[in-house]
């Protein structure tokens, strides 16, 4: 408890620095193209529009039904989950590796190494924020309007980072001592995004499987997104035992990966 | 006269691993596994403020590790390190980011190191002045020849006004010039009564700029005194050792790896009597 309450207060207190790195993060990584940083934004939309030609041109998926009574394209149904799914994926395997692509470097500072993995999800943020802006231009055009759901958006792109970030503390520690749980995590993932709603629907399984798969806490944030996006209701007030389930698993991510960051972490350099 | 530097019976031990499977069953299992190696033993020595340390010594006997010790990057396997003041370490790898401008690079080790924004306009061009860079400071790091990186490392280091300041072979990179300004800015330090720790293979310079000596040997400190009376003693270790032959030089170690063994299991005695 006393761990995460040090760690959470650091982000506080570095928030500055947390915003100036994850900008420099970004300009560093693609100061080579000569595209720079736009193709932080290309690669996911080259992704989509692949999707978007296998299940919408060559294999014709049928419509989604989103709430009863409303049905949407597929690649819509799609799309409000897809970016979701990219954000964590990025954040995630990048936020793994941050600590020891960065400790040699930065060890000579004097500001607290939480600040490292937050500062990585931080800069895969900036990007979700304008492929959010793309989905939400998209869903216009389809005819899916703004609605007041709108506003769990916000609750909704708060608790994904407070899951990233959760899972962050634990990974970046652990892959910096053995290397090997990195390359796990990116095994993992993959097999994640087809546990996840992402690109096929879970309610066609047969019961108990949906709610077994709903353990995944991912499960949750990508539903609340459909939810905001397609405007059919409230989604973590309708389930709210749902909601109170997530913040449980991240509350207990989070005091396991501060006590396990606050333990190692004047040692990590040791095992680079 | 108040302490700036307090080194209390400072322990380093590192692991030495054959193969990955040592390392491995070392993390898992309450065994020891792999061969320790004690990169320093049992180090104690203070400095008062405004003192110029010099650390001296032949390959492998720890200054470096000693100086990484003092500067917080690398933790202490026992003792204690009690510093009076913000420490800056000047090495030549000073962590810039190649695909960054030098002028960025300014303003991310700045951030870095916990100065405000206003703080760090203000310093810029005083840095940049410094460094003498001129129309290469809005060019990427990575272009850079190893004399501008190390000036510009010094130069961000020097001007970020630290308390003690650790300086590991910094300045025998880059020409005699930017040689000079620098040792300049250090007498300048010295006047303003820094506490400063000299990490050189070239004993002319310590001469030239020290106060005290610490002569380390093996992990273990041989010597703590004025210049005058330690470096005329290293000059002549130096000159002898040089001479020796291999199988000489072997034993001499043999015998330094003794005594710290003994060292060590001593201190472990005491540790327990206290117990």
């Amino acid at each position: 408890m006393k761990s995460a309450i040090i760690v959470l207060k650091e982000q506080i207190e570095h928030f500055y620095l947390i915003r100036r790195l994850s900008v420099y993060e970004l300009i560093s990584k693609n100061k080579n193209n000569y595209l720079g940083v736009a193709w932080e934004i290309i690669n996911p939309l080259i992704q989509i529009l692949i999707y978007w030609f296998v299940f919408g041109s060559i294999r014709q998926r049928a419509n989604v039904e989103v709430a009863p009574g409303v049905d949407a394209p597929f690649i819509t149904w799609m799309l409000g989950g897809f970016i979701l799914w990219t954000f964590f994926y990025q954040a995630t395997t990048q936020g793994s590796k941050s600590i020891y692509t960065r400790l040699r470097m930065l060890s000579r500072m004097n500001f607290p190494m939480s600040v490292i993995p937050s500062f990585v999800i931080f800069s895969q943020f900036y990007v979700h924020l304008f492929m959010l802006g793309v989905t939400i231009l998209i869903f216009q055009l389809s005819g899916f309007y703004v609605s007041i759901y709108y506003v769990q958006l916000l609750y909704f792109l708060f608790a994904t980072f407070a899951l990233i970030f959760a899972l962050a503390l634990i990974t970046s520690t652990l892959s910096t001592i053995i290397r090997d749980l990195h390359m796990l995590l990116n095994a993992t993932l993959r097999m994640v995004l087809y546990l996840s709603p992402v690109l096929w629907q879970m309610t066609i399984l047969a019961e108990p499987l949906p709610t077994i798969l709903k353990l995944n806490p991912l499960y949750y944030l990508i539903e609340g997104y459909r939810a905001s996006l397609f405007g059919t209701g409230w989604y973590f007030a309708e389930h709210w035992l749902y909601s109170l389930y997530f913040w449980a698993v991240v509350i207990v991510l989070l005091l396991f990966g501060a006590k396990l960051h606050t333990k190692f972490r004047r040692h990590l350099i040791d095992y680079l | 006269m108040d302490k700036a530097i307090e080194v209390k019976h400072v322990t380093k031990k590192y692991k030495l691993y054959n193969d990955q499977k040592e390392r491995l069953l070392d993390l898992l299992l309450p065994k020891n596994y792999g061969e320790d190696f004690y990169a320093l033993a049992d180090v104690s020595f203070e400095a008062e403020r405004g003192d110029v340390v010099g650390f001296v010594g032949i390959n492998g006997s720890g200054k470096s590790t000693l100086s990484n010790i003092i500067a917080g990057i690398v933790p202490e396997t026992t003792g204690e390190v009690k510093l009076n003041g913000q420490a800056s370490l000047i090495a030549v790898a000073s962590g810039l980011k190649g695909e960054l401008s030098g002028r960025d690079n300014i303003e991310l080790k700045m951030l870095m190191l916990g100065f405000r924004k206003e703080e760090i306009k203000r310093r810029e061009p005083e840095i940049i002045e410094f460094a003498e860079l001129e129309k290469f400071i809005d060019q990427p790091v990575k272009s850079y020849s190893s004399g501008m990186k190390s000036r510009l490392g010094f130069a961000i280091s020097v001007n970020i006004d630290p308390d003690i300041l650790i300086i590991d072979e910094a300045l025998s990179v880059g020409d005699k010039t930017f040689a000079e300004k620098s040792l300049d800015k250090m007498r300048e330090f010295k006047t303003q009564g820094k506490t400063m720790i000299f990490v050189s293979h070239s004993l002319g310079q310590m001469k030239q700029f020290c106060e005290k000596i610490l002569w380390l040997e093996f992990g273990m400190v041989k010597e703590y005194g004025p210049v005058d009376e330690v470096l005329p003693k290293y000059e002549a270790f130096v000159n002898s050792f040089k001479k020796m032959t291999k199988a000489e030089k072997e034993a001499y170690k043999e015998e330094a790896l003794e005594k710290q063994a003994q060292k060590l299991s001593a201190k472990r005695r005491t540790l327990r009597r206290k117990l």
